[in-house]
């Protein structure tokens, strides 16, 4: 789901890099009103890598097998550390994988950040209502990873398809994206389970991390 | 999933070596935004030209290339084998049903050049520096310390982080663990997978953190930047520069447009 370089316009990787540059400038700024920011910093950068890493494991979906995207997951326990932790794992998976792109980092950043950012504010309403129990880590668990992805995969698809330099015709437009809606719906599904159930899990064994960082 | 080694050829010695790299991060990211900008299709001939005499000056071997283009090309075999059948009005060869459009076909063979340029300049960006040391440049040119620190020691630890997840799936195996196979309890399996290694990573960070206070992390006074740009370097990003207006503005004097070659 990254945008690979070459295919959008300047126009809107410049747009890409300005939005993300502000939103990185807004996490830093939540970040340093911290007590002791720099305490934080471990805790938020190997949980970058452990994200980075989590996304290699493959759920098998027959007759393929899909990765995990993780992003409302780490919405959920990076908090303002999400959006910083979205752009260095781009940025890697970009050099290092070629996965995505340098042009296109911005953008791809907004598609991941961005839902990341939501689904922190999801999985925090857990607490609502006073307390929070098993289910309602789980339930809220599972809407942050379906909302988060299914964001991402919406604001992917929209990006992609206004943005090819040939106009395409509305019918094979709407087919694409409707084509394209269709086949994600397992995989929105699947990182919201997989959420659901990473949470819980987390609560019994470590509750602390879900405090955010 | 093995990490792809960006760092194999930096030894080398080439002028993109020896460039300062806050300078090359600046010269080669402003011509890849303006090589992001052409949608004439002329100008791609000049685009390959520069890009194959950039590749050619950096003495970076024809191997890397087709080790690092072996990933993003499926993304773009899919734009480049549908876009000539979908987009466009002007038909080009008909077989049957299927049509072959030009619009779509200009527009996938722009894509195509635009993608595999921005791509080869990008690892010459990143092939001729060692990453930790455009991580550095970058700090340099005014990013964040949160963001460096953060992602120098995310780099530290994706190997070991890497290296602890295989162990995992190789225990689970070992017990029996059919990773291929689905079923509901298997995506418990593999969630509890992520959640221990979210775990792992946390309890560790712990100790990292302590270790760094007793180095006197964020207490130790400001280094002075390690980069020294020579005239050389600054003739260097200034033609790189050039090279990038040249484009834009090459590109808007004709018109910026993928069909004007048509008309």
């Amino acid at each position: 789901m990254h945008i690979p370089d070459g295919i959008l316009p300047l126009p809107v990787t410049g747009a890409g890099y300005a939005a993300t540059a502000a939103i990185t400038w807004y996490s830093i700024r939540k970040i340093k009103q911290k007590e002791d920011p720099r305490q934080d910093i471990p805790k938020a950068s190997l949980l970058t890598a452990a994200f980075f890493v989590a996304s290699w494991i493959h759920i098998p979906v027959p007759p393929a097998s899909v990765h995990l995207v993780l992003n409302g997951l780490l919405g959920a326990l990076l908090g303002y550390y999400a959006f910083p932790a979205i752009l260095i794992g781009l940025f890697f998976q970009a050099v290092m994988l070629g996965h995505g792109g340098l042009t296109t980092l911005g953008v791809n950043a907004m598609i991941m950040g961005l839902p990341a950012i939501i689904a922190h504010h999801i999985f925090r309403l857990r607490k609502w209502g006073g307390g929070e129990s098993r289910r309602k880590t789980g339930a809220f668990g599972f809407l942050a990873g379906v909302v988060a992805v299914g964001v991402s995969v919406a604001m992917f698809v929209v990006i992609l398809l206004t943005n090819l330099p040939a106009e395409l015709n509305v019918i094979s437009e709407r087919a694409a994206i409707f084509a394209l809606a269709i086949a994600h719906i397992p995989v929105i599904f699947i990182e919201g389970t997989i959420t659901a159930l990473v949470t819980t899990f987390l609560r019994r064994v470590r509750p602390g991390i879900l405090d955010g960082v | 999933m093995k990490l792809g080694v960006v760092d194999e050829y930096t030894n080398l010695d080439s002028p993109f070596h020896r460039w300062d790299p806050r300078y090359k991060l600046i010269g080669l990211i402003t011509l890849v935004f303006a090589f992001s900008f052409v949608r004439d299709l002329r100008l791609l001939l000049a685009m390959a030209a520069v890009t194959i005499t950039i590749y050619a000056i950096s003495r970076l071997p024809a191997a890397f290339i087709v080790k690092r283009l072996r990933y993003p090309s499926l993304f773009l075999l899919a734009i480049v084998l549908t876009l000539p059948f979908l987009s466009g009005g002007d038909v080009l060869i008909s077989l049957g049903s299927i049509a072959v459009r030009q619009e779509g076909l200009l527009a996938a063979l722009l894509i195509a050049t635009r993608f595999t340029c921005i791509l080869i300049i990008g690892m010459v960006l990143l092939g001729t520096t060692p990453l930790l040391t455009n991580i550095k440049a970058m700090r340099a040119l005014g990013l964040p310390d949160i963001m460096a620190d953060m992602a120098l020691l995310a780099f530290r630890y994706l190997q070991e982080i890497g290296r602890d997840l295989r162990h995992m799936q190789t225990s689970m195996r070992l017990r029996g663990f059919k990773e291929r196979r689905f079923s509901p309890g298997g995506l418990k399996t593999l969630a509890w997978l992520s959640g221990s290694l979210l775990v792992y990573s946390y309890e560790r960070s712990e100790s990292i953190y302590k270790a760094m206070i007793l180095r006197g992390y964020g207490h130790a006074p400001q280094r002075k930047s390690e980069f020294q740009a020579s005239e050389k370097d600054t003739l260097a990003l200034i033609a790189i520069i050039l090279v990038a207006a040249a484009f834009i503005v090459g590109d808007i004097s004709l018109g910026h447009n993928t069909g004007t070659l048509l008309k």
